[in-house]
């Protein structure tokens, strides 16, 4: 019957299918470059720059200097580098948005789903000690959890993570919810499948691609909290370069030496922005029917 | 004769708790099928056609009643009870478009059921019977590796058959298997499904609103509303000599393809079906009914046999 | 039938939509008139391209990405694709209305049905609020609705009702043409029975025209004087009810019948159409129907038939090569069915 047919089976996966549309948004392939940039910046920083010298390590001799030919971004108040700062400030920056945002994902998905898909009850429970957690400033949870288990990088990632969590949970819970009223699970369960493995089989794999661009703008935006943790001194520990850091010491200088604030905020900025426009890229190519 | 019955429903009930009151999605439904028989169940929406499908099948827990499949009782089975017997019984869903996990090839989405309940475990052994159900269902073989939104209407049903004859059932449960589907395709689709039941010996409960589709499908035809059956009878003995109100009013209610012959006069039902929740206990049909008396306000008629193997509820008959 | 008595001339439209992917050729190339009181059904399956031909007659193809590549649609002697926007926006509603598949999704949830009709009187004929209400709950009543529901929003509606305040808002301004694009595919047929009556009744009784697009050849039979086939953007066979049901020339309408079961006794296998509709971004050459018909002959893939008048037929046309065989006859009119 199929010999009719002339039609040429041309197969591509979802991901070819995205890809193809998201290379054709020049913002986000921008931010995309971008972010491959700043990624490799952050693995090669520790072969470009000496930690303990080039760093931390003071140099009063070439404090408070303007950019110039061998200090490009200037120095700081202890004449170590900006230049080096800063990109070695992308490790720790990136490292905590992808670090809480791993940790929130993993949690809010499994609260996610087990709300959306049970409903009732399970639902009301778990979402409402969400709603709860939602109502405090994300800031407040954080400075409250890092007091109680002290500064270091890996409590601020779990600070961070809280509200990460929550955002995921309501996501997955939301699509969870459309995705379990569609025929094809009901079609598994017809078929004899576990409830685990259609939650984990048919559900979640449909539930990606909000899931996907959430990644990435919570990454932005858990960067931006990060440096305003830092900022207020409870953050990275000193004297780590990490952008909020770095822009609360530029604070006292920021007459007579505004470049120390003006390019970690760049870095932020620009990090954040090219995180938001692959976000929104990402999300019209896995969705082709919001762009007209 | 007990031998040769698949599936018995005894007075089988859903209720749903609304904020209304109980809405009665099946009300009281009873009937027999036969190996290798099709009975046709055929109504308009919100009749409950769907949920009595589903009940069967154990997809929705019924409210109260009895199915009895193959000799067991399966009402109170708990899902984990009903794995073993979703090899015995299968569904062929209506909307070819969303029955289909969009990220699974046409592969992924046959061998499925194959892997799931462990009938085979050689992977070659798996692609072989898939490209083998493939080749039952009209699929070429050149399409294995593509994903469902490829593919037109007919051939995503293709697959939807494929998926439900995988595990070889004995019963499958086609709710409206062909009314997403255009006129053309229908026809292919509804032969291959008449095609395997003469191959294999299925056994179908073909779930339809459309009249003409039964007539051409089922050995049985049951016509429900509002929940409940009204009228059951032999396929050719019900087009022959409808007698409940709804039926002849159903049936003459198909516009028929015919210009400038002579054409049955046609019966209008007025109004639309009420709604099915807090029902007043009289006759269902009794306000949009030509002939209501007023005995059909007085209780809610069961299904009598008028003739051989004909049953109607009505108090007017 | 003379130029001027025409509502609806169409001539030789192509539509195509132009995407990154592919030129999908929507509609290529089609001829159609209506005359006055007349009622043309458009019957193809899906993707045949009557979606397309009705949004065209009100300029309303979605462009990105559907372009109108050529062609005349003539509206009571005027050419609507070279209208200006307010004299679109003026032909919308006054001289032509169209009803959708979906009632659900035609109405307004946030307003009553009356306030909704009476939206469209006041828009079209510049009367006051008040009295555009009243005439609104006339417009109800005769479409069967009670009067006292106009104060009702339309999720108080069934499927039937909401589908008979879509016509009575169609039917505000008194238009001469009525395009119905699948107006019952979404009903039950009790409730279809019951609108088909309605749009008979009314559309004799305003002395309209309507196209009515529809894939259900009984729904056709029903309301249609006139019948044209569709098939991957085109004409296939046009003529009279009478012409195409009891004559039928062309293989795929021959297809068509064949396919539908209830004709046919039980038990019988059913004669589809092999194959499916060509991908309409890339139709074969020749006539497109060709891959999957019976009757197709080497010449078939290599020159698209054009639609040819049947001899000894004012009305009847046919586009199938077939027929330059003097001989030739469909199977079905061979066994004298």
């Amino acid at each position: 019957m199929d010999s009719y047919s002339t039609k040429h089976v041309k197969s591509r996966t979802l991901f070819q299918e995205t890809w193809r549309r998201l290379v054709k948004n020049k913002g986000a392939m921008i931010g995309m470059g971008f972010l491959i940039f700043l990624i490799l910046a952050a693995l090669l920083s520790p072969f470009i720059f000496n930690y303990e010298t080039d760093v931390i390590g003071q140099n009063m001799s070439d404090r408070l200097m303007g950019p110039c030919a061998t200090h490009w971004f200037g120095t700081d108040e202890y004449g170590r580098d900006l230049f080096a700062r800063v990109i070695y400030g992308a490790r720790y920056s990136l490292a905590i948005g992808v670090g809480s945002v791993t940790i929130g994902l993993v949690v809010g998905t499994v609260l996610g789903s087990l709300a959306g898909f049970y409903g009732g009850p399970v639902d009301s429970l778990i979402m409402r000690a969400i709603d709860i957690f939602y109502s405090i400033p994300n800031i407040l949870t954080a400075v409250v959890i890092v007091s109680l288990l002290g500064t270091s990088t890996v409590n601020l990632m779990i600070a961070l993570a809280f509200s990460c969590a929550s955002s995921f949970s309501r996501i997955v819970r939301a699509s969870v919810m459309t995705i379990r009223d569609q025929e094809y699970v009901e079609s598994s369960y017809a078929m004899g499948l576990p409830t685990w493995k259609i939650i984990a089989k048919h559900i979640l794999p449909n539930c990606l691609s909000p899931i996907i661009v959430q990644i990435t703008l919570l990454i932005g935006s858990t960067i931006i909290s990060a440096s305003s943790l830092s900022f207020l001194g409870i953050g990275v520990p000193a004297p780590a370069p990490e952008w909020g850091a770095l822009l609360s010491a530029g604070r006292g200088h920021i007459r007579d030496a505004s470049y120390m604030c003006v390019i970690p905020g760049l870095a932020i900025m620009f990090t954040v922005l090219a995180l938001n426009l692959l976000g929104d890229g990402l999300r019209d190519a896995l969705d082709p029917k919001m762009k007209k | 004769m007990a031998n040769n019955t698949i599936l018995e429903v005894q007075n089988l009930t859903k209720f749903f708790n609304t904020p209304g009151g109980q809405l009665h999605a099946v009300d009281g439904v009873s009937f027999t099928i036969e190996r290798g028989k099709t009975l046709g169940i055929v109504g308009e929406s919100g009749c409950g056609k769907s949920t009595t499908g589903r009940t069967i099948l154990k997809l929705i827990e019924p409210t109260s009643g009895k199915v009895i499949f193959d000799g067991q009782d399966i009402t109170g089975y708990t899902r984990k009870q009903m794995r073993p017997l979703r090899q015995e019984m299968q569904m062929v869903f209506q909307d070819p478009f969303s029955s289909l996990d969009p990220r699974q090839t046409v592969m992924q989405l046959i061998s499925e059921p194959i892997i799931e309940h462990k009938l085979l475990k050689n992977k070659k052994d798996i692609e072989k019977r898939t490209l083998e159900l493939m080749e039952t269902v009209g699929l070429a073989e050149r399409y294995i590796n593509v994903y469902p939104h490829e593919l037109d209407g007919g051939r995503r049903q293709r697959i939807g058959i494929a998926r439900a004859l995988a595990v070889q059932p004995k019963l499958i449960v086609c709710d409206e298997p062909v009314s997403a589907l255009d006129v053309s395709i229908q026809a292919q689709i509804l032969n291959l499904l008449k095609q395997l039941q003469q191959d294999m010996g299925l056994t179908y409960i073909f779930i339809t609103h459309d009249l003409s589709v039964v007539k051409y499908f089922s050995d049985d035809i049951a016509v429900m509303y509002l929940g409940q059956m009204v009228e059951k009878a032999p396929s050719d003995l019900l087009f022959q000599n409808p007698v409940h109100p709804y039926t002849k009013a159903l049936l003459s209610a198909i516009p028929l393809p015919v210009v400038g012959k002579e054409k049955p006069k046609r019966q209008l039902i007025r109004g639309e079906i009420t709604s099915p929740v807090n029902l007043p206990d009289e006759c269902r049909f009794r306000k949009r009914c030509e002939c209501a008396q007023e005995c059909c306000k007085n209780g809610n008629p069961h299904l009598r046999e008028i003739e051989p193997s004909h049953f109607v509820a009505c108090s007017c008959v | 039938m003379a130029e001027q008595e025409l509502v609806l001339k169409i001539k030789d439209l192509v539509v195509h939509y132009e995407t990154d992917d592919a030129d999908v050729h929507a509609v290529n190339g089609i001829d159609i008139s209506i005359g006055k009181k007349r009622t043309l059904g458009l019957v193809g399956e899906t993707g045949a391209g009557k979606t397309t031909t009705a949004l065209s007659i009100l300029n309303l193809v979605p462009n990105p990405p559907g372009v109108i590549k050529q062609g005349e649609i003539y509206l009571d002697g005027m050419n609507v694709l070279e209208m200006s926007s307010e004299e679109l926006q003026k032909m919308r509603g006054n001289e032509v209305a169209m009803i959708f598949q979906d009632p659900m999704t035609a109405l307004n949830p946030v307003m009553t049905v009356g306030d909704q009709i009476a939206e469209s009187i006041e828009l079209h004929q510049h009367i006051s609020k008040k009295d555009a209400f009243e005439k609104a709950k006339e417009m109800l009543k005769m479409v069967g609705i009670a009067e006292t529901r106009a104060t009702d929003y339309p999720h108080q509606f069934s499927g039937g009702m909401k589908q008979r305040v879509v016509i009575a808002i169609a039917l505000t301004c008194n238009p001469k043409l009525l395009i119905a694009d699948e107006p019952t595919t979404a009903l039950d047929v009790t409730i279809q029975a019951q609108v088909l009556e309605l749009m008979k009744e009314l559309i004799s009784q305003k002395e309209m025209s309507m196209l009515l697009i529809t894939h259900d050849l009984g729904v056709v039979a029903e309301v249609c004087e006139d019948v044209a086939v569709m098939y991957a953007g085109r004409i296939v066979e046009k003529g009279t009810a009478d012409d195409v049901f009891n004559h039928m020339r062309h293989p795929y309408t021959e297809g068509l019948f064949e396919s539908l079961p209830n004709l046919k006794e039980r038990g019988e296998m059913l004669v589809p159409i092999q194959g499916l509709m060509p991908d309409p971004s890339e139709l074969p050459p020749g006539c497109a129907f060709s891959p999957r018909c019976p009757y197709a002959t080497e010449a078939c893939s290599q020159q698209i038939p054009k639609l040819e008048s049947v001899e000894g037929s004012e009305t009847h046309f046919v586009a199938c090569r077939a027929y330059e065989d003097p001989k030739f006859t469909l199977g079905r009119n061979r066994n004298g069915q």
